[in-house]
């Protein structure tokens, strides 16, 4: 099905298998400059217990989980806006509770952060939704291009797993 | 107040393009609960989109019928029939009137409730007890009676549940529905869980405002325009978006989906402030958008 047929999709850290399945649902893959979809994945760290985190990896999850996400989503957003057009902006990750408290921070963060965008740039006509998995699969790559694609357009805001993983 | 002309409002395509194939749910039968009218029948017209064969139950009959005959229209088989999901018999005999009708019963949409806007102290035990009971006890009851069959089967299945957006927030003059939603989300999530290793997947759809026109704010004055401003989205939602995301999950598109409560309300749920217009308690906005008189 064509759900992105006509879309043009960034995706930051996103694998092949993503791109492969988001250029099947018929977006075009761009590697920057305005587009209709931004999709930013962020790759899980590895679960450690709290008091054998470093400071440093500590602050390098929480950049890559949310740091970085604000930047390129508020990037995207400004570009968005001074197009005139809709987007649509899907952050994808790990669940909140299932790895270290590097992550639970920074995917509660990140599932808030979505709320808020969400609203805030709904009269732009920008939707901002999460995912929150350690799937990689089809289901994963499918609910992906559903939430980016015009069928969607009535969810925004929404923080989501996929399985049973999301707790 | 109509939406700023300068603002962005983003629209679902058409009824006619259904975001799956005519086929993915080929012989297969979706049992929709009050699937006769408004959501449910925007959930039973989703499935039919893909194939499905639809089962429409209502406690009405007569309005389970004429939402058959919309799903007709689709040329698929339907069936309507009549039942009060709140008794195990009438439930199970439901279901083996369905396999007879239409073959075993692999997907399931549990939509049947009741809501409508009354002050708590207002609530008499008959409105609390119907509210509450359909949306909780019929979710159980149904999905359970489902979930026997399809394990005595030795086959998977999916359910999808019409939940609400204002299940984390409360819904202060609604206080039956609020209850009765919330349950039905948490039961998803629990359901999904039990039922994960016999193949059978339970979401639900936590549903903003898909104004109808059995839908309390579908009827007032003036209609559903004046409205629209009101949602961080710009619109309301449009039904069939509604009806597709609810069976998109029961497709094997999204095979892997289950325990998820899916929020498509527009941003409604989410829209706040810490500087907000002046609280209104609900028994001082009885003639309000969503007031009780």
């Amino acid at each position: 099905m064509g759900w992105l047929s006509g879309k043009t999709a960034r995706l930051v850290n996103g694998s092949a298998e993503l791109a492969a399945a988001l250029s099947a649902h018929g977006a075009t893959i761009v590697e920057g400059g305005d587009c209709d979809v931004l999709i930013h994945a962020a790759p899980p760290p590895p679960a450690r217990l709290a008091h054998e985190l470093s400071f440093a990896e500590w602050r390098g999850a929480l950049d890559a989980g949310l740091d970085q996400r604000f930047h390129f989503a508020r990037e995207f957003a400004a570009s968005r806006r001074e197009s005139g057009k809709p987007g649509a902006i899907l952050f994808i990750g790990a669940p909140e509770q299932t790895l270290g408290s590097d992550q639970a921070a920074a995917g509660g963060a990140l599932g808030n952060l979505t709320k808020t965008l969400g609203v805030e740039w709904a009269r732009d006509g920008i939707r901002v939704n999460a995912v929150q998995t350690c799937a990689a699969d089809d289901t994963l790559f499918n609910l992906a291009a559903y939430l980016v694609s015009d069928y969607a357009a009535y969810v925004t805001g929404a923080v989501m797993g996929v399985g049973l993983d999301d707790d | 107040m109509p939406v700023p002309a300068h603002h962005v409002i983003s629209l679902p395509p058409p009824f006619d393009a259904p975001p799956y194939s005519a086929d993915i749910f080929s012989g297969r039968t979706v049992l929709v609960t009050g699937g006769g009218s408004g959501m449910g029948l925007a959930m039973a017209r989703a499935f039919a989109q893909g194939g499905a064969q639809v089962a429409v139950m209502g406690r009405s009959l007569e309005k389970a019928q004429a939402g058959a005959a919309r799903i007709d229209e689709l040329g698929v088989r339907a069936h309507a029939l009549s039942c009060d999901v709140r008794h195990p018999d009438q439930v199970a005999a439901a279901f083996d009137e369905v396999e007879r009708e239409l073959g075993p019963v692999s997907l399931l949409a549990n939509n049947a409730g009741a809501n409508f806007p009354v002050l708590a102290e207002d609530i008499s035990v008959n409105a609390w007890n119907a509210v509450t009971r359909i949306a909780i006890d019929g979710t159980f009851l149904c999905s359970s009676e489902f979930a026997r069959r399809r394990i005595s089967r030795g086959e998977g299945g999916a359910i999808v549940n019409n939940s609400a957006q204002y299940i984390w927030t409360g819904f202060p003059g609604d206080a039956h529905s609020a209850a009765a939603k919330t349950a039905q989300a948490t039961m998803t999530k629990k359901m999904a869980r039990d039922w994960a290793p016999f193949g059978i997947r339970v979401n639900a759809i936590a549903a903003g405002f898909f104004p109808h026109e059995t839908s309390t704010a579908g009827r007032r004055e003036g209609g559903t325009e004046p409205l629209q401003n009101m949602i961080p989205a710009g619109r309301t939602g449009s039904i069939h978006e509604f009806g597709w995301l609810s069976a998109l999950t029961c497709t094997p598109l999204l095979e892997g989906l289950t325990g998820q409560v899916i929020l498509q309300d527009g941003g409604e749920s989410l829209r706040r402030s810490l500087m907000m217009p002046d609280f209104v308690p609900p028994r001082e906005r009885a003639d309000g958008p969503w007031g009780w008189r």
